[in-house]
């Protein structure tokens, strides 16, 4: 059929055309393998920060939306609080989950909030985030009583909400991750549509906003 | 492999299955006759059809099926032609046996190396290597669990190891319980936890309540009464305004300062030791037995009293009284 020197050719240029298929398929693959690990968001990145701290931030918010629930008066606030609760709950277990999903701890190595430029600088003096109450405005909502939890849950709220989003928008300066994005501009819009609702419902129980 | 095998008898197929096929050789020494019977069943087979080992005819099966010698028949696989005692080695090079096949030139393999094809063939494959090996690295890396990495700092008590039994009394309980280890890390404890979103208690939290905190991931600092303020502020300020932290003083500990999770114990003597964030970055909120649980939620259900004496919340018309 063919001549033996034709054949041999034929031949090597098949197994240095397998040989080449196996390199590349080793390349795609580790190249494939590699690769998620390289794109996701590394410890000191934005988005792991911010996933960290937002988890806290949230935390404080499902607490004292908790609180408020059963005793809240006023019927709006009630399902405010309830819708607050469970929200941002969901969303603490999504940001948890990014961080398992990118290999990363849910604790960091740097300290809250330096994932932002000056990030040290926008705690408080108690070292909390921006927007989060104290102790001792928890303990104040835990003892308040009739309206004034309604009103004092208003005002807490709308100010953690306001923290929230300064932080928001830090991470959307920074982060180009769609999902992070995503995730946090959701919860940008939601949460300034409340801020909204909270400003409303405190003009109507005749009670202002807290000044800081 | 097929490369070696310069005969090459119009076969354009070098595949490896086919000069795997070669175990035939074996087979064929110990049973001929059921190989034989065999033969006609799997036609494609490019293995033992080979009727008697000698004539070596365990050529392409579909053409002479029996055990005429026609390996060299069109269809001849590679590695097949080679005789019977063609020793295991594909396409080993008993060319001999090519019986009637005109003789062929011997294609030289070794003269004449074509260097750039296999410069740049170990290159690639280095590449290829190194970039597969990273990856195992660094996957490795990144999962070695959290569980390994606090048992990795040093002076750590796993009690998960150690008291596995411990573990599994994750009951609630009213009343005082009395701990194994001081201050305890794990086993029954009261319904209601205490809050643990970051708060710095300044002064001692019952056992029981501070338990259930673990339960739900958080580390408890504790350090000796007499821990100097400086020292107690730096631990505060690790603690205070993070989630799954917290904090208070514990008469009668052992070390100036200890930390626990759940199962995880550290005693140290500095605030300064860098242990301590160890210790945290590994284990808080991993060390969840109730994965999700949270450290506040609602008054109703956390507690941030102070004292010995466990805080009962939701013990309402309870014979099972506290002690």
């Amino acid at each position: 059929m063919f001549s033996g020197l034709f054949a041999t050719q034929r031949r090597r240029a098949t197994a240095i055309g397998a040989l080449v298929a196996v390199f590349a398929l080793l390349i795609g693959f580790g190249a494939g393998w590699l690769t998620p690990s390289l794109r996701a968001p590394g410890d000191n990145s934005p988005e792991a920060g911010f996933a960290r701290d937002m988890s806290t931030h949230h935390a404080q918010a499902v607490t004292m939306a908790m609180t408020v629930y059963p005793r809240a008066t006023d019927t709006e606030v009630r399902q405010l609080a309830y819708d607050i609760a469970l929200t941002q709950q969901s969303q603490i277990g999504i940001m948890q989950t990014w961080l398992k999903d990118w290999h990363l701890q849910p604790t960091g190595t740097r300290p809250k909030m330096a994932w932002m430029p000056n990030g040290a600088r926008e705690l408080t003096p108690d070292g909390l985030m921006p927007g989060m109450a104290t102790d001792a405005q928890l303990q104040e909502l835990d003892a308040a009583k009739g309206k004034q939890v309604d009103i004092l849950f208003c005002q807490l709220m709308l100010r953690h909400h306001l923290g929230g989003i300064h932080m928001i928008d830090e991470l959307l300066q920074l982060s180009h991750d769609q999902d992070v994005r995503d995730l946090a501009q959701g919860m940008k819009n939601n949460q300034q549509g409340e801020v909204v609702q909270f400003q409303t419902i405190l003009s109507r129980l005749g009670a202002q906003p807290l000044s800081s | 492999m097929s490369i070696s095998t310069p005969q090459a008898g119009g076969n354009r197929r070098p595949s490896k299955a086919v000069a795997g096929g070669k175990p035939t050789t074996g087979a064929k020494a110990k049973s001929d006759a059921s190989a034989e019977s065999d033969a006609p069943a799997k036609t494609d087979a490019p293995t033992k059809t080979t009727t008697t080992a000698k004539s070596g005819g365990k050529s392409g099966t579909t053409t002479a099926g029996g055990g005429s010698k026609a390996r060299t028949a069109p269809g001849g696989r590679p590695g097949t032609r080679t005789g019977g005692s063609g020793g295991g080695r594909p396409g080993g090079g008993n060319r001999s046996g090519g019986g009637n096949r005109p003789p062929v030139v011997p294609v030289k393999v070794n003269s004449g190396r074509h260097w750039g094809p296999i410069i740049l063939f170990t290159i690639v494959g280095l590449v290829a290597a190194g970039i597969v090996g990273f990856g195992v690295y660094e996957v490795q890396k990144n999962n070695q669990g959290w569980q390994d990495k606090a048992d990795s700092i040093k002076g750590v008590v796993d009690y998960r190891k150690t008291e596995p039994n411990l573990l599994k009394a994750a009951q609630h309980a009213y009343g005082k319980v009395n701990y194994p280890q001081s201050p305890p890390v794990g086993g029954v404890h009261n319904p209601n936890w205490e809050r643990c979103q970051g708060d710095v208690y300044p002064d001692q939290i019952p056992n029981e309540n501070a338990v259930h905190a673990l339960e739900h991931g958080s580390v408890w600092v504790t350090y000796n009464p007499s821990l100097a303020k400086d020292q107690v502020d730096k631990l505060a300020s690790k603690v205070r305004g993070n989630d799954f932290m917290l904090m208070s003083p514990y008469p009668g500990l052992d070390k100036p300062i200890s930390l626990q999770a759940w199962g995880f114990q550290l005693k140290l003597d500095s605030a300064d030791d860098p242990r301590i964030d160890q210790f945290i970055q590994d284990l808080r909120v991993n060390a969840s037995m109730e994965t999700g649980a949270t450290c506040g939620q609602d008054s109703q259900n956390y507690v941030t009293k102070t004292g010995t004496d466990p805080t009962n919340l939701g013990q309402s018309a309870a014979p099972t009284a506290a002690s």
